[in-house]
Formats: structure tokens, C-alpha cells, sequence
């Protein structure tokens, strides 16, 4: 990837057992909730990568990627207190903000943008992720589950959710139908979720 | 009509992944939303989905870029943090927000702070002066409302990497603060100190460049000697920023004296 100067080594955030970080986190959310700045400083080392890595995704220009992963950090900070542990993991909640708030920028700017990006719609995104990701064990484990699913299955979920596209975009892109589509993105995240492990 | 009800269901429950994909469009959204509030089975189901999807997030994790961290720090040493929910409260009326939002304002010691402060922590601290005056006025929600979604915009202008403060006299008295993104073609007016105007007049701020002049808006009525924040985007080439006194419903253009001309 790029080698825009980090003065972290990602690898250490990245290569962080996903279960023991997700229960850190909760905790370290939990201080923040209390106005605690090292427990916010500790957020970053935790996901900060990884929301940043997810907004790029989505929005693919690194200068928004890096304003809009900077609100998310902040909007983690001021609505702390709402995060609630028996609604899912921390890791959840705040990954969930960062996808919704990439997926708001990149429609908001979609109009003028709609030109160019049914010119990259021609690339192909999970080959384009599978190519990215370094190896790890959480990154193997994603690949291997994502291996897993149909090809509808695979494609619908990773033009949805790396690539920002509604349902209604995706089934043009893939030339089925809408109802597919939903059926398919629903069957995939399902059997993601069993094949990752991280069943409720 | 059982038929139709059930497979009405079914369509909603089969929206489940798409929604937690953020691949529905908003009316869709909402319509789910108000599915899945009475819908428990929904909530459990979207919830183990969203571990999932957490996961191909952090399968993409990317190492940050140099100096987000201290500037999101320096905004957050300055930003409210939204209180929990009290359920043995009700919910706050617009006089008991001001009186809550009072005191927000005054332990922010402005204008000092912003004053001493410099670069980033001074934009960060507009940031929530910015934040407590969303709610200091008017109705609670409605404000708080309105504080959400300038706020956001604001941040965008505040933390963006060029953001550049500059302070100003305003004639006639009171001083303004500008904060600018040349990136983000976008600023943030705030005023200390303005001079109160009749309730017929009010403060209107303009872009005066090559093109011609546009209207900012009208400034909010100040609180505490504190008016705006009031963003102002669409920035060009060769723009000054403008302030003068107008009838209270705003003017076409503007028909008094500058009070205030920043080229920007």
C-alpha cells in the first residue's frame, strides 16, 4: 500500500487478537464515557486502523478518508456514554459508525461523482481486497470466510460494504434482480457470521 | 390479509443484510428502523450480523496517517461529550437547557482561551464553543439537532489540516474570529462583543469576491456577548468576508457601512 508516514507501527494494532482488543475496547469506551484521555488515546492504537482502513475503503480519496476517519474518532469521544455493551461488541459499534458514516460522505458527494465511479465500478473489488490484505490471522480467517460464500454472495457483500453501493446499485452492477440481492447479502452475512465465530 | 402481512415481513426481514451493509437508501432505512423496533428476533439478528461485518472492517485496517491522532486529541480536549441518558429525569425543557448550557459556556472561559490558545487547539476550541452554543438557544432538540449537523460540518473545516485562525476587530465594536480551510473551501465566523442591534436589525455576513457578492445568512441573535458559530462554504478565489448591519429579515445586498472585511 501506500507508504504515507506513519509513525505507528500498524502492524501492532492490526495483528492484536480480535477478542481480547474487542474487551479492551469496551472498557477503554467505557472511560471515555467518563472523559478519560488516555483511554481515548488507547482507542487509537485499538481501531483507529482499522476505521481508517474501512472509510478508505468506501471512500477511496485518501484526504476525505482521513476527515471523515477523524469525525468518526471524535463522534466515538462525544456520544461515548451511548455505547451499550448488551447490544453488541464495542468493536461493532464503533465500526458500524465509521461504515455509516463513509457510505453518508461518499452519497452525499455521489451526484457529481456518479461519472467516475460507474467507471470504477469495472474493477473488480474483492480481488482488489484479497490482493491487499497482509497476512494475519484475522485477515486470513476474513479471506478464507469470505472464500466460502457464492460468487453472488461474495460480490454482493463486498461491493456493498467495500465499496459503499445500495442493494438497488448492486444488483445493476451484478445483473440481478433486486430481491436477489437482499436474499443474498442476508444468506452471506449470515454465514459469515457463523463462519467467523462471532455468533451472539 | 394474513398472507400479505406475513410476506410484508418476510420482505422486511430479508432487508436485514442490506441494511446493516448501509446498502439501502435512507426511506428504506427509516422503514426498516421502524420494523425492527418492535421486532426483537430483527435486533438479535442485526446484531451478531454487525460482528460479522466489524470484521471485514478490521480486515482492511490501515496504519494512520501522521498527526490525526494529536489533532482529534486536541479537538476532543475541547468538545463536550454527550451526557448519558438519565431516566429519572424527564426530558429537559428549553429553559432548564439554558440554564444547563449556562454553565457550559462560562467554565469555557472565553474569549481567553481562545485568544491564548494557537493552530489546532485554538480551531478545536471554536469547535466547542461551537458545540455549547448549538444548545444555549431555543428549543433542546431542535437545537440539538441543528448542533449535530453543524457541528459535523464544522468539525470537517476545524480539523481539516490546513485550518488557519485569524482574529479581527469588528468597527462599530466586538471582535471576529475566522477559522478556514482553503482544502474545504469553507470557514467558521464567530463573534465576541458585537454591539446589540434593535430587534429589527441583525448582522448579515457576506462573500464579496471577482463573481459578485453572496449572502452568508443572517447571524443567530448573540448569547453571553458570543454570536455564531456560522459556517460559510463555497468558498473562491479572491473572496473577502464581509459583515454589516441589515433589516432583521436579511437584505439582497449590503446596504450599510463594512463593518468588518477580511480577505481571505
Amino acid at each position: 500500500m501506500t507508504a504515507t508516514g506513519s509513525q505507528e507501527p500498524g502492524n501492532r494494532a492490526r495483528s492484536a487478537p480480535a477478542t481480547a482488543a474487542g474487551t479492551d475496547l469496551a472498557g477503554q469506551i467505557t472511560l471515555v464515557a467518563r472523559g478519560d484521555a488516555a483511554a481515548f488515546d488507547a482507542i487509537f492504537e485499538q481501531i483507529g486502523p482499522s476505521v481508517f482502513g474501512v472509510v478508505k475503503r468506501v471512500i477511496r480519496d485518501p484526504a476525505q478518508s482521513e476527515e471523515v476517519t477523524q469525525e468518526v474518532l471524535l463522534e466515538v469521544w462525544r456520544t461515548a456514554s451511548k455505547f451499550d455493551p448488551g447490544r453488541g461488541s464495542a468493536t461493532a459499534w464503533v465500526m458500524t459508525l465509521a461504515h455509516r458514516r463513509a457510505v453518508d460522505r461518499v452519497r452525499s458527494v455521489q451526484k457529481e461523482a456518479e461519472r467516475e465511479r460507474r467507471i470504477a465500478a469495472a474493477e473488480i473489488p474483492y480481488d482488489e481486497v484479497m490482493e491487499a490484505v497482509e497476512s494475519s490471522f484475522e485477515r486470513e480467517r476474513v479471506r478464507r470466510c469470505l472464500s466460502s460464500l457464492t460468487e453472488v454472495q461474495r460480490e454482493s457483500v463486498t461491493l456493498a460494504y467495500y465499496r459503499g453501493y445500495t442493494y438497488g446499485q448492486v444488483a445493476s452492477l451484478l445483473g440481478v434482480p433486486t430481491g436477489t440481492v437482499k436474499t443474498r447479502m442476508r444468506d452471506a452475512l449470515i454465514r459469515l457470521r457463523d463462519c467467523l465465530g462471532v455468533a451472539e | 390479509m394474513k398472507l400479505t402481512k406475513k410476506s410484508q415481513i418476510r420482505d422486511a426481514h430479508t432487508l436485514a443484510g442490506a441494511y446493516v451493509m448501509d446498502a439501502i437508501s435512507a426511506p428504506d432505512r427509516e422503514r426498516f428502523e421502524r420494523h425492527l423496533a418492535g421486532c426483537e428476533e430483527c435486533a438479535q439478528e442485526i446484531a451478531s450480523m454487525r460482528e460479522a461485518t466489524a470484521m471485514l472492517g478490521t480486515a482492511a485496517a490501515e496504519p494512520l496517517p501522521a498527526g490525526l491522532k494529536e489533532r482529534v486529541m486536541a479537538a476532543a480536549a475541547v468538545t463536550r461529550q454527550q451526557p448519558p441518558a438519565d431516566e429519572t429525569e424527564p426530558v429537559p425543557l428549553a429553559h432548564g437547557a439554558r440554564t444547563r448550557a449556562g454553565t457550559w459556556v462560562r467554565s469555557l472561559a472565553w474569549p481567553g482561551r481562545l485568544a491564548l490558545a494557537a493552530g489546532g487547539a485554538a480551531a478545536a476550541a471554536v469547535l466547542a464553543v461551537a458545540v455549547v452554543f448549538g444548545v444555549a438557544n431555543g428549543s433542546m432538540q431542535q437545537q440539538l439537532d441543528q448542533a449535530q449537523a453543524s457541528s459535523q460540518q464544522i468539525a470537517v473545516v476545524m480539523t481539516a489540516q490546513d485550518a488557519v485562525m485569524t482574529t479581527g476587530p469588528v468597527a462599530g465594536g466586538g471582535t471576529a474570529t475566522i477559522v478556514m480551510s482553503h482544502s474545504r473551501h469553507a470557514l467558521v465566523f464567530t463573534a465576541q462583543g458585537l454591539h446589540a442591534l434593535p430587534a429589527s436589525r441583525g448582522y448579515e455576513l457576506w462573500l464579496i469576491g471577482p463573481d459578485g457578492i453572496r449572502s452568508v445568512g443572517m447571524l443567530p441573535a448573540g448569547s453571553r456577548g458570543m454570536t455564531g458559530p456560522v459556517i460559510a462554504s463555497g468558498l473562491r478565489q479572491g473572496d473577502h468576508l464581509a459583515l454589516t448591519a441589515e433589516p432583521a429579515d436579511g437584505s439582497a445586498r449590503p446596504d450599510t457601512p463594512m463593518m468588518l472585511d477580511i480577505a481571505l
